[in-house]
């Protein structure tokens, strides 16, 4: 009936690992797609605490008054959109591989949420510039017309829309915070199909759902039946200024 | 996930709560399994996900290889409406599957608040609400937890109830239900028969027929078969040592009210309170030994990687092994920075050796349960608490640089006097007053006493079942009393909503003639009654009226001590003569010593139960 604690003795023998001069940063790259792109960045930092605790890593502690794991994210994602290019760092204080790493967090994670992978990070958070998507819109109405329509209406400036910041609303023209977009008409799956490059930067970011409301003000998308109609949202990838990897 | 579910969970409030995908949530194969269960916590998902008993009991059902049990939560008001225009039923977390297509449907009944949300989740499945309706191709709907012990005012509603422990009942259940089907003899009749007859701790309600007097009250519970219990007698676990421990959890992305290791240290409570119901029902006492807790503590850790521990049970300064418990889990608690928590203490055991070891300490507030404001009353409900053991032990807090204590009251107990409720402001001074009289208190800081005053409910199995329940004039009287009593602004007061703990009294004492009423409640949209922003007090008078009901016959009518109770027809293991020679002693203004300093015959030490505290508990 009862299980032996094995992960405790195992924790124990994470004492034995040899210890690091200075704390070393490591890179995580994950995807949060499915039932997950509901999960809030709050509730992911939450989450995540706990998952490196399970998985029994080296991880380094603070050392103030309330003791914690140091946890840093890249560019949050909103709610209901999906990513495979999430990041976060953490920061161990005694050896472990990457590899391993990895996997010992795969085993405490879904198939939802899960470490691609695992590295000694090269560039900065505050590099990221840009963050690509894919979208894909089942809406009445759907046709080469409406495509041709859209991609007219992301690429001519200026594309008034209501954005929300910390100091309130104003509208703003979010045709300079897209550097491309294309909108392809999907005959067989009978969708619109958007790919799209918009700023990601910590002091410039778009959120993508922003195109979503922009079709649907301007060419009535996603007006039909509420029961039929739906969209998606993937993050496909993070590039820094120059549109160069993010590593 | 369903590309529509998908879009709705877009626009609807933390829509975490619906989208599933949780750590350690078990999937089965459909095709191989034989009975699908829907376990159905009717409240939001935050409060669910954090019950202790759905996490045992879905772990004990899946342990069945071919019963998939499933988590099953009521959807907030926002997403009911989306559900409802897009024409989606109520569906399992796990699955996603409608729980209409299930084997069975479990819901566990926490609060009785909580009915019309029952009603709400049948009617979103797409389910008849009465039993009568449902005919054998639909899910056998079943009832336990607290309320089941009187769950009459909800009987038509339910297939059958589990009355006490659920552990083996409802495998019990399922393996019945799997072996009727494969010998091809499954009607939903033949079922409950069977189950009532052979299963102990089942009550199907449809097997008693009710009379009624002229009067209104109960004249009799009559079998309709010879061979089913003429009172159904309650289950329990005898070892807890021995108890399924559930070593997996399924783990929330979402924030929940209790998002934390639950340790369950013993059930069943030594103390006796003439109010309250858990500490009757889950009685004889169980302890389970500090090395399992331990070992259990250990595991739960890793399997979750929460950060605190808090140990439960209805008192937990009253675990004889605190001590060794405690010292155990710190042992390792703090070398992985987990700290422990352990509500429901008494002021009687509150110490500084204790305080030092928890986290609560780290939390600016501590809070106590008086209860009562005097000695007189205190000893009435059978407190057993001095003010001098609340007065040391807040000095104990006071001591350690604590400036905030929170104290909770009731208001409208039997006897109660407005004397005794200036005792509940002349406490809350005195409190004030150890302050500035404690030289080592923080001096920079100002004390801050909050008393929170909560109405008295008549629960069934309490030596108060008979009481009346003040009206709602007298209430409120009291409270605004109260309130003018309190001139100190370092004294917060705080009450409970009178209209709630009306309704909730008349629920709690109802009986089977309360159904069309909760019928009519559903059908006008009731959902939601323990939250505040959803109660409606008026709406729920202009239900009973329409039905024909009068709430003053259950909430503040004394019942007769000779007169045929609601739940007269279950067995909580306490006998009734045990709650009539409380009463007498409440009245007498007597108290009666914990279990621990001597047996008061309440009757429960039959159940039998290893480490409990009865002289002769039958093994």
């Amino acid at each position: 009936m009862l299980p032996e604690s094995q992960k405790l003795i195992e924790k124990k023998r994470l004492k034995s690992l040899p210890e690091l001069e200075r704390p070393l940063t490591v890179r995580l790259k994950f995807r949060k797609i499915g039932s997950l792109q509901y999960i809030s960045h709050l509730d992911l930092q939450r989450t995540f605490n706990r998952v490196i605790v399970r998985a029994c890593l080296p991880v380094w502690y603070t050392k103030g008054f309330n003791p914690h794991a140091k946890l840093v994210f890249s560019t949050p994602l909103s709610v209901g959109a999906q990513s495979v290019c999430e990041y976060l760092d953490i920061r161990i204080d005694r050896e472990m591989s990457c590899e391993e790493i990895k996997e010992r967090l795969n085993g405490e994670l879904t198939n939802e949420l899960f470490i691609t992978d695992a590295y000694i990070p090269k560039n900065d958070f505050s590099e990221i510039a840009w963050a690509s998507y894919d979208m894909e819109i089942y809406t009445d109405g759907a046709d080469d017309e409406m495509a041709k329509n859209a991609q007219a209406l992301l690429t001519s400036s200026p594309l008034m829309l209501v954005k929300r910041t910390k100091s309130g609303e104003k509208e703003v023209d979010i045709i300079p915070m897209i550097s491309s977009v294309s909108v392809s008409f999907d005959d067989e799956r009978q969708t619109l199909k958007i790919k799209c490059v918009l700023s990601a930067s910590s002091t410039e970011y778009l959120n993508p759902e922003m195109l979503i409301t922009a079709l649907k003000q301007n060419l009535g998308v996603m007006s039909g039946d509420p029961a039929l109609e739906w969209y998606t949202i993937m993050r496909t990838d993070l590039m820094k200024k120059d549109m160069s990897e993010f590593k | 996930m369903n590309k529509q579910i998908s879009t709705i969970l877009k626009s609807v409030s933390k829509p975490g709560r619906y989208s599933g995908g949780e750590y350690g949530q078990i999937i089965k194969d459909k095709s191989k399994v034989k009975a699908r269960f829907a376990f159905c916590f009717p409240d939001t998902y935050e409060i669910g996900m954090s019950n202790l008993g759905v996490r045992i009991l879905y772990g004990v059902l899946n342990k069945e290889e071919d019963v998939w049990c499933e988590r099953v939560y009521d959807p907030w008001i926002d997403m009911q409406e989306k559900m409802r225009e897009h024409g989606l039923p109520l569906c399992a977390c796990e699955s996603g599957d409608p729980i209409s297509e299930f084997d069975m449907i479990g819901f566990t009944l926490q609060y009785e608040m909580s009915y019309t949300n029952v009603l709400n989740m049948l009617e979103l499945a797409g389910l008849p609400l009465y039993a009568k309706d449902r005919d054998d191709s639909m899910p056998i709907i079943i009832g336990g937890g607290p309320c089941a012990y009187n769950a009459e005012p909800v009987a038509d509603f339910f297939d059958l109830f589990n009355i006490g422990e659920g552990e083996e009942m409802l495998p019990e259940l399922c393996r019945l239900y799997i072996k009727m089907k494969d010998e091809g003899r499954y009607t939903k009749q033949a079922y409950l028969h069977e189950a009532a007859r052979t299963i102990e701790g089942i009550y199907v309600p449809s097997f008693y027929d009710v009379t009624y007097n002229d009067d209104g009250t109960i004249n009799a519970y009559t079998p309709i078969y010879d061979d089913i219990p003429k009172q159904v007698k309650k289950r329990i676990m005898t070892d807890m040592d021995k108890a399924y421990f559930p070593d997996k959890v399924v783990m929330p992305y979402i924030e929940t009210v209790h998002d934390r290791v639950m340790l369950e240290v013993y059930r069943g409570c030594i103390r006796g309170c003439r109010f309250c119901q858990a500490g009757m029902i889950y009685r004889p006492v169980r302890e389970k030994t500090p090395e399992v807790l331990n070992e259990q503590a250990k595991c739960l850790y890793q399997a979750t990687g929460y950060d605190e521990i808090s140990l439960t049970s209805l008192s937990i300064s009253d675990y004889t092994q605190l001590e060794e418990l405690t010292d155990m889990l710190l042992e390792w608690t703090n070398d992985n920075m987990v700290s422990l928590s352990l509500p429901s203490l008494r002021v009687d055991s509150f110490t500084k050796e204790l305080m030092d070891k928890i986290a609560t300490v780290r939390s600016s507030s501590l809070t106590f349960a008086p209860e009562a404001g005097t000695q007189r009353l205190r000893d009435v409900i059978n407190k057993n608490v001095k003010e001098d053991d609340l007065l040391r032990a807040v000095n104990v807090a006071f001591e350690a640089g604590k400036n905030t204590v929170k104290l909770y009251f009731m208001s409208g107990l039997p006897t109660e006097t407005y004397e005794d409720l200036k005792g509940i402001a002349d406490l809350a001074s005195h409190v004030i007053d150890a302050y500035y009289q404690c030289p080592t208190r923080n001096k920079g800081k100002k004390p801050q006493v909050t008393i929170s005053v909560s109405c008295f409910i008549p629960k069934p199995f309490t030596p108060f079942q008979w009481e009346a329940q003040d009206t709602m004039e007298m209430l409120a009287e009291k409270q605004e009393y109260l309130g003018s009593q309190i001139t100190d602004r370092k004294i917060r007061y705080t009450h409970h909503d009178a209209r709630v703990s009306r309704i909730e009294a008349v629920l709690a004492r109802g009986d089977r003639r309360l159904a069309p009423a909760l019928a009519l409640a559903c059908k006008e949209g009731f959902a939601f009654d323990a939250w505040d922003e959803c109660f409606d007090y008026d709406k729920w008078l202009s239900v009973l009226e329409r039905c024909g009901i009068d709430p003053a016959f259950y909430a503040n009518r004394a019942f007769g001590l000779d007169e045929v109770l609601p739940w007269d027809i279950i067995d909580c293991g306490v006998s009734k003569e045990f709650f009539l020679r409380e009463r007498a002693k409440a009245y007498g203004e007597r108290t009666t010593p914990n279990c621990r300093e001597q047996c008061s015959g309440c009757g429960a030490n039959k159940m039998g139960g290893e480490r409990t505290c009865c002289p002769k508990a039958k093994n």
